[in-house]
């Protein structure tokens, strides 16, 4: 499905993500964990093609396709898709009107035909439903005057609307009290087969013991250090990241 | 005499009718301020020089195309190239509409310079109409303005719109110029107590100089709403000052511009608390694409004496290209006490957040710019009502976006 190799992106010159590999199969998910400043943001950016995030080397490719000749649209259009740390604001913008056009947008670049609004309707619904999510926020200007939580939850909607083949979730988790951490992972979970793949990137343990990821991943400083099972990510939970260093200097 | 004037107003061919006396006045008047420059603060950013090089007809223009036909019912008034043709009118039961007599203009004051194209208004108009509106209308009175492609010439509509008491109406303003001539139009609203208006000010124009100066009273406990969708034109100039006389007086403006290349569009509004316990709201957006120039001057003025009124004033402005431009300026002026007032304005561009977000959903860039250009601007209208006229206006500006 995905295929990161070597790969190095800087942002105004400054190298940030400094040779990374990753392998994502199908229906896979993978934790991504990391301090801050790792660069797990970039990453998640140089994937959906953020401008002034540039591949200076290396290489990512999405079922074969090289993404970096992909604007952002096209990579959506063949299945990418990136829950946002910090999701946008977009006033004025109606949010039902968004996603649908989002979605036709989509289908139309695929050679599908458009969703009607009915059948378009009852997805929202039934996925806003879910997450315990007041319908009149698809009235609502797009993420506007939404609280965190809400805008960590709207993300995993348009997700389930858009139906990706690969979701990049950049923190959704953070900043959600307990019971919205277990609705957004009930949210993934839904969303799961054997088809699809996630990469999740993530501070904390908490969702992890929800999702059961297949591999956890540590990035720090730009590299992947260290690749494991469920367990890694136990050991970061108790040791902190303190432990890289100690990785680091051996 | 500056060569707009000989242009504008040769003294050789003031029409001597009824309204002579009054002609000549107005005309003296507009010799003696001259007309308005640069220098001219209420001018500064707004050339009328481009009528130096314009050989303006006298008349002569074909028919002119009514404008688009609305989505919903209306009763129609036809302004033709600057003209309404009595005969062909069909108004509906409490509208009339009749020619204004020399008493209703005399006395009249525009001012120094900056009130020429008044003052040429007065001396030169062709047909001066008093449009009253006497009872609750059940459907939207429009005034279709429009020119024809070979219009050329200088026309110069004057209307005096009243509200009685109890009247009620939405009167949209449906402008439409293919021409390149000069329009330019003196427009005075009155709302006696109780009224309410809805004022909709739709402008679509291409080629012509486009001078609009619209002055609005509100009497007590009255209700004047101006929603203004303006596309731009070649040059526009459009005064709107709204004063209000008595308590319980309200006053309202919700506009949208948007300015494409070689478009030029000058809004200067003024609203005027004569008088306390009197309220107002206002807010502009102007969106600047091309080289298109935009110009939005609000002033809120709260007289000595006016307290207890409140007032909101917010413009925020958009550029879409490296060479648009767009001056704005709210100026707020309060001499009284107990008295809310607000302002603010703002120019900025699109987001690259913004528009980086909506590409990873999937939208192409130019769709994702027009819904974020849309975003921006559809604000003003959502006050719009009934709901047919506000999805109306929000269509119409999305045919430019
Ligand atoms: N737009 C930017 N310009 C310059 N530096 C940036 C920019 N965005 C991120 N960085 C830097 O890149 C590094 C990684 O940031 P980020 O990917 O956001 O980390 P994380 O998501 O792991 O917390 C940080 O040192 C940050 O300061
Ligand atoms: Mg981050």
């Amino acid at each position: 499905m995905l295929k990161i190799k070597n790969l190095h992106v800087a942002i105004g010159g400054e190298e940030i993500i400094k040779g990374l590999d990753l392998d994502v199969g199908a229906g896979e998910l993978h934790a991504i964990m990391g301090p801050n400043g790792s660069g797990k943001s970039t990453l998640g950016y140089a994937l959906a093609g953020r401008e002034g995030y540039e591949v200076t080397s290396g290489s990512m490719e999405f079922e074969g396709q090289d993404l970096t000749e992909l604007e952002p649209e096209e990579r959506a259009a063949a299945g990418l898709f990136l829950a946002f740390q910090y999701p946008v604001e977009i006033p004025g913008v109606n949010n039902a009107y968004f996603l649908r056009s989002a979605l036709n947008a989509q289908r139309k670049a695929r050679g599908e035909e458009e969703v009607d609004s009915m059948t378009f309707l009852k997805t929202v619904r039934e996925s806003l439903k879910g997450l315990k999510m007041d319908e009149a926020l698809l009235k609502r200007a797009v993420n506007e005057g939404f609280s965190g939580g809400e805008k960590k939850r709207n993300e995993i909607v348009q997700m389930a609307v858009l139906q990706p083949k690969l979701a990049v979730l950049d923190e959704t988790d953070s900043g959600l009290d307990i019971d919205a951490l277990k609705l957004v992972a009930e949210g993934i979970n839904a969303q799961r087969n054997a088809q699809r793949s996630f990469v999740v990137i993530t501070h904390y343990q908490r969702l992890l013991d929800y999702l059961a990821p297949d591999h956890v991943h540590v990035l720090s400083d730009g590299r992947i250090v260290e690749s494991g099972g469920e367990e890694l990510a136990e050991r970061l939970e108790a040791e902190g990241y303190s432990f890289l260093e100690a990785a680091s200097e051996a | 005499m500056s060569a707009i004037l000989n242009k504008l107003a040769p003294e050789a061919d003031l029409a001597d009718d009824r309204y002579g006396d009054i002609r000549r006045r107005a005309h003296q008047r507009l010799m003696q301020y001259g007309f308005p420059d640069l220098k001219t603060e209420a001018w500064k950013y707004t050339s009328l020089r481009v009528l130096e090089k314009r050989e303006l007809s006298a008349g002569g223009a074909s028919e002119a195309d009514r404008p688009g036909p609305l989505p919903f019912e209306a009763d129609v008034i036809a302004m033709a190239n600057g003209l309404i043709d009595p005969d062909a009118l069909n108004l509906p039961a409490g509208v009339r509409l009749e020619p204004l007599s020399p008493a209703d203009l005399i006395n009249l004051d525009y001012g120094d310079r900056a009130g020429a194209m008044a003052w040429l208004n007065l001396a030169r108009f062709e047909q001066a109409w008093r449009l009253v509106i006497e009872a609750p209308l059940a459907r939207p009175l429009v005034l279709a303005m429009s020119t024809s492609e070979d219009f050329a010439a200088g026309v110069h509509p004057r209307l005096q719109i009243e509200l009685s008491e109890g009247a009620d109406a939405v009167l949209i303003e449906q402008q439409t110029d293919r021409g390149a001539g000069l329009v330019n139009i003196v427009e005075d609203v009155a709302l006696a107590r109780g009224a309410r208006l809805r004022h909709v000010i739709q402008r679509r124009n291409a080629d012509s100089v486009w001078v609009q100066r619209t002055r609005v009273a509100v009497s007590a406990d009255a209700d004047y709403r101006c929603h203004a969708l303006d596309l731009g034109g070649r040059l526009v100039r459009q005064d709107l000052s709204v004063h209000l006389l008595e308590a319980g007086a309200n006053g309202e403006i919700d506009g949208v511009a948007f300015i494409d290349s070689k478009q030029h569009v000058d809004w200067h509004t003024a609203i005027d608390h004569e008088v306390g316990h009197t309220n107002s709201r206002e807010s502009f957006r102007i969106l600047a694409d091309g080289t298109g120039v935009g110009v939005f001057n609000g002033r809120i003025h709260i007289q000595r004496g006016a307290d207890d009124s409140h007032s909101d004033l917010n413009t925020a402005n958009l550029l879409l290209s490296e060479n648009a431009r767009i001056n704005t300026k709210p100026e707020l002026e309060i001499y009284a006490e107990e008295v809310t007032a607000s302002h603010g304005a703002t120019i900025g561009q699109l987001e690259d957040s913004a528009l980086f977000y909506l590409r990873t959903r999937g939208l192409p860039v130019e769709q994702a710019m027009a819904l974020l250009k849309y975003g921006f601007a559809a604000a003003p209208l959502e006050n719009a009502e009934p709901a047919a006229l506000r999805d109306w206006l929000t269509s119409e500006l999305q045919t430019v976006l």
